[in-house]
């Protein structure tokens, strides 16, 4: 295995010093190369491919639809219709905060039981998610269009609470013998664990910042479009739950194939949901929805999994006191059906956003 | 000497999950060991293994359950379980125990005029010494060597059932074997609840407590 590495570096490097070789020594086959008329011939047909592809654009309105469209936005009916996407998308965020708050919860539960509640801070994760639960529920069940001041405050305190624990965690990592191992990063305290916290905090915050959003106005996010932000917010949550999920299974070596399912059906949901942050169009939105669902499945279908995993340790599930605890995580794979629910959500604001 | 693991006994594991059926089977057998029963020892011999044991691990302390030490080691060359290995200066397991108690015996008579179990704690400590140190006069152990006898049969055959048996690991906080429940909490200095709690200098009621929880 160490050869075939040795060989296929090598190959690679006499491929980049040959290249570099035909640059300095025949500049002009390079140039011709570039020059040749292959080069924007096939960058066209790429072009049109992508083109076909894509859905063909609206033809533009006639001067009457337009006015018509004009006259629905800004009649009464419009404006409800308007308040009770930004309000449903609202109620959505908070869902998708509960769901985050909830596996932290459980998970901080039974992973600080097992350190022994050592240090009394371990207990903050139990209280603040235990808050977040509570008020993102408040706001699911919450038909008032209007923000919430102590949802507003209990949200912040998650986001607080969430970096404070990164900083914790980091601390736990640094204090250990070898500092920052991959030994310490595997064993010690989870580094990733406490930035779902922060997330169930800033979802929580963009659900408040939606639901508050006046009549005939779009719903922003520190003053930029609400529905691309919170997609941008939750394609780098999945990223990082995908880089914590990542490193645990490669601490357990992959042993089983649905092990991979993690690190490769969210990331895909990670990226579709950046491109329609970056440039919504109604093609990457589809995309994007269908991976979202497929990844909030998969969050469900974790739990079943982790629970299998359990029952693979010696004793099984009647050995549970050391296995739920050694074993894979059961709470985790939520927090995927967390942000998924967040993604789904922005992305139904980016649609009315794109469409207005 | 005050005891390490106050109030710890690991039988309270043994109907808990920690043990399963396989584990409970075999603890259940070393306990069962008859302190007098000897099949592979003669009764000639008996006595002097029965005395080298208690030089070699005194148990003075009254105990309610004190290891059977002798039955133990004759339990298990009685089965002759080997070690899987055999140093090349020694004879297998069952002859050399063999010719080696009674290469001791002689050497008691040498020195004391008496048989080994006859003497008193001192002077069986000093024909022991003699032997761990290989200065022996009897011609009984010709090839055998007193030295390795001593340290690669003696200790090793009684140190090893010592601490094969419950008693003892209730005095070492050892919990028995880790199956099917191991042990979750790795780091330094930690404790899973299933496990023996030591007592620190002043605070002897709290391992009591935990110690009275494990199972």
């Amino acid at each position: 295995m160490k050869q075939a590495d040795a060989a296929l570096d090598l190959i690679s490097k006499l491929a980049l010093a040959g290249a570099a070789a035909v640059i300095l020594v025949r500049p002009h086959h390079v140039s011709r190369i570039a020059g040749s008329p292959i080069v924007p011939k096939a960058r066209d047909l790429t072009r049109t491919a992508v083109r076909r592809m894509l859905p063909r654009p609206a033809p533009p309105l006639s001067r009457a639809l337009e006015l018509r469209r004009l006259a629905d936005r800004y009649s009464p009916s419009g404006r409800a219709r308007q308040q009770e996407l930004t309000r449903t998308a609202g109620r959505r965020l908070n869902g998708s905060a509960a769901m985050l708050a909830l596996s932290v919860l459980a998970d901080s539960a039974v992973e600080h039981y097992r350190g022994s509640f050592q240090n009394r801070a371990m207990y903050t994760p139990l209280v603040t998610s235990a808050l977040t639960l509570g008020a993102s529920l408040f706001g699911v069940a919450d038909a008032r269009a209007s923000r919430h001041t102590i949802r507003d405050t209990v949200y912040a305190a998650a986001a607080a609470t969430g970096v404070a624990g990164l900083c914790f965690h980091s601390y736990n990592i640094l204090k250990r013998p070898g500092g920052w191992s991959w030994l310490n990063l595997f064993y010690a305290a989870p580094i990733g664990a406490p930035m779902a916290m922060a997330l169930a905090g800033l979802l929580g915050r963009g659900a408040e910042r939606v639901r508050d959003t006046r009549p005939y106005r779009q719903a922003t996010v520190l003053g930029l479009p609400a529905g691309r932000m919170l997609a941008a917010v939750t394609a780098a949550g999945l990223a990082g739950t995908v880089g914590e999920v990542g490193l645990l299974h490669f601490r357990g070596a992959y042993h089983d194939p649905a092990m991979v399912l993690p690190v490769t059906v969210p990331p895909a949901a990670a990226v579709l949901l950046g491109a329609t942050a970056l440039r919504p169009s109604r093609f990457t939105n589809r995309i994007a929805r269908w991976w979202l669902r497929l990844t909030a499945l998969l969050g469900f279908a974790g739990v079943g999994f982790h629970a299998y995993g359990v029952s693979r340790n010696m004793g099984g599930w009647r050995n549970w006191s050391q296995n739920v605890l050694n074993g894979p995580p059961l709470p985790a794979p939520p927090s995927f059906t967390g942000l998924a629910l967040a993604g789904l959500a922005a992305l139904s604001l980016i649609e009315e956003e794109t469409d207005a | 000497m005050p005891e390490r693991y106050p109030g710890y006994d690991v039988l309270n594991k043994r109907n808990s999950m920690s043990w399963n059926e396989q584990t409970r089977r075999v603890i259940d057998k070393r306990l069962a060991i008859d302190p007098n029963r000897h099949r592979f020892f003669t009764d000639e011999e008996w006595p002097t293994i029965r005395a080298v044991c208690d030089r070699i691990v005194p148990q003075t302390v009254a105990r309610p359950r004190p290891v059977p030490l002798a039955a133990m080691v004759d339990e298990k060359l009685h089965a002759d379980r080997g070690d899987g290995y055999r140093y090349t200066e020694l004879p297998p397991m069952r002859e050399a125990w063999r010719r080696g108690l009674a290469a001791l015996d002689a050497e008691a008579r040498t020195r004391h005029r008496r048989r080994f179990h006859e003497l008193g704690a001192i002077e069986q400590d000093a024909v022991l010494t003699a032997v761990q140190n290989g200065e022996v006069h009897n011609q009984a152990w010709r090839d055998l060597p007193a030295k390795s006898f001593f340290t690669k049969r003696v200790l090793h055959d009684i140190v090893s059932s010592y601490y094969a048996h419950p008693t003892s690991w209730n005095e070492i906080g050892f919990g028995g074997p880790a199956s099917p429940r191991g042990y979750v909490r790795m780091y330094f200095d930690r404790r899973d609840p299933w496990e023996a709690s030591e007592a620190r200098p002043g605070r002897e009621d709290l391992a009591r407590r935990e110690n009275a929880g494990v199972g």
